[in-house]
């Protein structure tokens, strides 16, 4: 049987995604071996720029036109499209601040400068420009997710997206609870499982990196939840918006708080 | 290979052969690799199986046809998540896992020395076909049989030559084949109105009240169609006078371990808890005015 | 029953002991709460926790375990039942019968065989406890233990008044008779007393009196969006609850893209996918019917016994703080 071809892109982000499939080291060959691999900046210089592709994996938002055309041309050549990682989800980090100002304005803020040099858009998804096929989340990727996202699909079959938040994990893992024993900002209740909740499993507070749960996660109860232990609406807003900038709810909720602590500073019901 | 004590435990089974019924539909035929096994694997009309891809997962699926020798165990399997999706890949030759079977399935005895009703919507057909099966086979048994069965169109209709069949000839086993179709300009399905006016409708499997008197004197009503139907159904029932333990009805929940133990298929309130796949998946409309949220 | 006496100047020899019928686990303390973890001496163990977060019922229906390894080249599977022994020290009676409840779901109808089997590997210590403001099991009637239990440790003035209620613990004490002492007109007392003492302790109480009903015939009220709209529906009150047994099933292959193993891990029926059948068609779709149903799931009768033992978890751990009695209450019309 021919040998499926992958190509694994990237636009705006850090690269960690695609360095996350090498760091699967112990696998890595043996699963590299099941395609033909026509693009994989990370891992090699070689690459075929028209070739049609059975998958694309595609890391980083969509934060410049040049990044547009660029999945434009990819999702032309591909059957299967993957998003790899939160900001080919949903703009990650690079969304922080989307709807709250300008791309101007951040521009003078940033750059000290009007003039945008980099035609930028605002920071989204792929999703929020061509069809996406699947979707792996995280800041970076787990690298066994991907793994058998990969597995799943030489199989013959999709892989399961996980829709369930680190709460589960914890329990499953039987990790003491930060927000209800240690009064942490722990954004776990809304923040898509996968990580096998690693940092609360140190102690830490979940800081969301793997993206709010689409269409489930109640983020108007997290602001009641971490309002209530003390922290102050900027804080809450500024952590929720941290993986969740584009996520309705959130963009939502901080707008109206936003206008709120604007009327009236710090507001303390 | 076979161990009977872990009820976790499928056992593998051949496709002999798969059918294309429609676009999203196949029929899949299967035989026990082991005989022994397949002799006690004794199922009624209504009851279903854990079918199992290894690697994908299991899904249940009810049984569509009554217990023929030699004994092949027919699964109508329509393609809509990972695991059917699987089985529609898998070709003749290929082993499929079952486990099973599972659920109470119909009452067949009770309901003895009475006219049936069947009343089937789309792939909901499939369980009612054991039940039409098994009545065929054991015909002296039952009055009157009348079936009435809405598809979408010509396309979506199932098991199409043994049902057009029944739909033509089946007056002479005592059986009336009623059709509904919902799509307006279907051509096949416009010509089997014509050539049956009396028997064939355009709209939904409910307007095939009008067509004929039901009457519910001594009937059973049997039920198997999308959870939307149900309501329209038994609306049209209690009309004609049915009482509620005259109407059986099957349903469809996320039946994962099909053995009462995994809770997805869980429904009720407090006074009424029920597990579809062990207290069900048959239910009378009697258990769906006793449990919330049933139908 | 069989009563006998284990003078306190003996626990630590008789815990000793327990070594020789498995590994034992009991209650240890993990940051702020507790947790059965595996101890090596009487040090280790917290005697006087209120509750653990995870309850016991981790040691029968595994939180995550593989069912079975499959290879479908070879057209074959192995089963992976586990067989260790092991003895679990200082249950509490609210779970001593959430396991027995878990008992009639799992060993009495189609037995489960890894749980049966694990059940039939461990020795089940109980031992008497306090309530705290959490703790309701004398409303839901599982504050005593009658049975479910090997042995059962009842704290009385100089030790503890042990009740022998299996061959298997019989079998302990037996062995260990060198430790044991006949029961004595002053420790039955004693034990009368603490048990007196215990009920008058409780500070939560929830009339169960018609509450099936009551809760269905609030099916259609405001209090169930009420509570959704502060409801993470992170699953946790499921995954901590003592009775609660729900599981999901997932498949998984290797590289080699023909062996793999069948797993399984506690699912929540707070979570999204706990009603959706394939092809979309969600029968709980949104946090309303999810947190209807885990009340009336609770609020039911499994024969003769609520699904809820009163053990307080849910509430204790819930991050949106919602409270499970309260809710009941409301149900009830007690509080608005």
């Amino acid at each position: 049987m021919e040998k499926p071809r992958i190509g694994i892109f990237s636009l705006t982000g850090c690269g960690g995604d695609q360095l996350m499939i090498l760091n699967l080291e112990d696998e890595l060959l043996d699963l590299l071996s099941h395609f033909d691999i026509k693009s994989f900046q990370e891992a090699s210089s070689y690459e075929e720029t028209t070739t049609e592709l059975d998958i694309a994996f595609v890391e980083g938002s969509v934060s410049t036109k040049t990044d547009l055309e660029r999945l434009k041309e990819i999702r032309n050549r591909c059957k299967l499209l993957i998003a790899l990682g939160d900001c080919a989800i949903d703009g990650c980090v690079q969304a922080m601040r989307n709807q709250q100002m300008t791309i101007a304005e951040k521009m003078r803020k940033v750059y000290g400068v009007e003039e945008d040099y980099y035609d930028v858009l605002e920071p989204k998804g792929l999703a929020a420009h061509v069809k996406v096929d699947i979707k792996i989340p995280g800041c970076p990727i787990e690298k066994t997710e991907v793994l058998h996202a990969i597995i799943s699909l030489l199989h013959g079959d999709m892989p399961e997206a996980i829709d369930y938040p680190v709460c589960v994990e914890c329990k499953l893992n039987e990790y003491p609870c930060v927000i209800i024993e240690k009064d942490m900002p722990c954004l776990g209740p809304i923040t898509t499982a996968g990580c096998d909740a690693r940092c609360p499993g140190l102690g830490l507070d979940c800081i969301g990196c793997r993206g709010p749960i689409k269409d489930e996660a109640n983020a108007a109860e997290e602001l009641n939840l971490l309002s209530e232990k003390g922290f102050d609406f900027e804080y809450i807003a500024n952590r929720l918006r941290f993986f969740g900038g584009n996520f309705e709810e959130i963009v939502k909720l901080t707008g109206s708080l936003k206008k709120k602590i604007g009327e009236g500073g710090q507001t303390d019901e | 290979m076979m161990r009977l004590e872990n009820v976790l435990s499928p056992t593998p089974a051949k496709i002999i052969k798969t059918e294309k019924m429609t676009d999203i539909e196949r029929l899949i035929n299967l035989e026990f690799l082991d005989k022994n096994f397949a002799k006690e694997f004794i199922y009624k009309p209504g009851q279903f199986v854990e079918v199992s891809v290894m690697g994908v997962g299991e899904a249940p699926i009810s049984i569509c046809a009554a217990r023929t020798n030699p004994d092949i165990l027919q699964l109508c399997v329509r393609k809509v998540g990972r695991v059917t999706n699987a089985i529609h890949n898998r070709k003749e030759g290929d082993l499929l896992w079952i486990r099973g079977p599972y659920g109470n399935g119909f009452p067949m005895e009770t309901i003895e020395r009475s006219h049936l009703l069947l009343v089937g919507g789309g792939l909901g057909i499939a369980p009612l076909r054991g039940v039409l099966q098994y009545a065929l086979q054991n015909r002296e048994k039952y009055g009157e049989i009348t079936v009435f069965y809405g598809i979408r169109c010509y396309n979506m209709m199932l098991f199409r030559d043994e049902f057009l069949h029944l739909f033509r000839e089946g007056d002479k086993q005592n059986v009336k084949f009623y059709l509904s179709y919902e799509a307006p300009d279907d051509k096949e399905c416009y010509e089997l109105a014509c050539e049956r006016s009396d028997r064939c409708t355009q709209g939904v499997v409910t307007k095939l009240f009008e067509k004929t008197e039901v009457s519910p004197k001594n009937t059973y009503a049997i039920i198997c169609g999308p959870p939307i139907m149900y309501k329209f159904v038994v609306r049209e029932l209690i009309k004609r006078e049915f009482r509620p333990e005259q109407i059986y009805m099957t349903l469809e929940r996320r039946m994962k371990c099909g053995i009462g133990k995994c809770g997805h298929c869980i429904l009720g309130n407090g006074t009424s808890i029920k597990y579809v796949c062990k207290d069900g998946p048959v239910f009378t409309y009697l258990d769906a005015l006793n449990t919330k949220g049933m139908i | 029953m069989i009563y006998v006496k284990l003078p306190r100047e003996n626990f630590t020899a008789f815990f000793e002991s327990l070594k020789n019928y498995g590994k034992v686990y009991g209650p240890v303390k993990i940051s702020e709460s507790y947790g059965f973890k595996e101890v090596s001496n009487v040090a280790q163990l917290s005697l006087e926790y209120p509750r653990t977060m995870i309850p016991p019922k981790k040691f029968f229906v595994k939180p995550k375990e593989r069912i079975f390894e499959f290879d479908e080249e070879k057209m074959e599977y192995r089963e992976t039942v586990e067989n260790t022994e092991i003895v679990i020290f200082g249950i509490h009676p609210c779970d001593i019968n959430a396991i027995k409840l878990i008992d009639r779901v799992y060993i009495n109808e189609m037995p489960d065989k890894y749980y049966q089997k694990r059940r039939e590997n461990a020795l089940l210590i109980g031992v008497s406890c306090h309530p705290d403001e959490y703790c309701f099991c004398k409303s839901t009637g599982t504050s005593y233990a009658t049975d479910g239990f090997d042995l059962f440790l009842h704290e009385i003035n100089d030790g503890y008044l042990v009740r022998v209620a299996t061959e298997k613990g019989h079998k302990v004490i037996t062995q260990n008779k060198h430790l044991i002492r006949e029961v004595e007109a002053r420790d039955m007392e004693d034990f009368k007393e603490n048990e007196r003492k215990r009920l008058t302790e409780f500070k939560l109480e929830l009339n169960i009196s018609g509450l099936q009903d009551m809760l269905e015939l609030s099916h259609d009220r405001a209090i169930w969006r009420e509570y959704a709209d502060k409801c993470f529906g992170c699953g946790t009150c499921n995954l901590v609850c003592p009775t609660c047994r729900c599981y999901d099933v997932v498949d998984c292959v290797n590289l080699d893209l023909k062996t793999g193993e069948r797993k399984r891990k506690w699912d929540s029926c707070m979570l999204r996918k706990h009603g959706l059948v394939a092809g979309g068609l969600n029968f709980r779709p949104t946090r309303v019917e999810r947190l209807r149903n885990r009340f009336n799931c609770k609020g039911s009768l499994r024969e003769d016994m609520m699904n809820c033992v009163g053990c307080g978890r849910c509430t204790v751990y819930c991050p949106a703080d919602i409270r499970y009695v309260e809710v009941l209450q409301k149900v009830r019309g007690e509080i608005k």
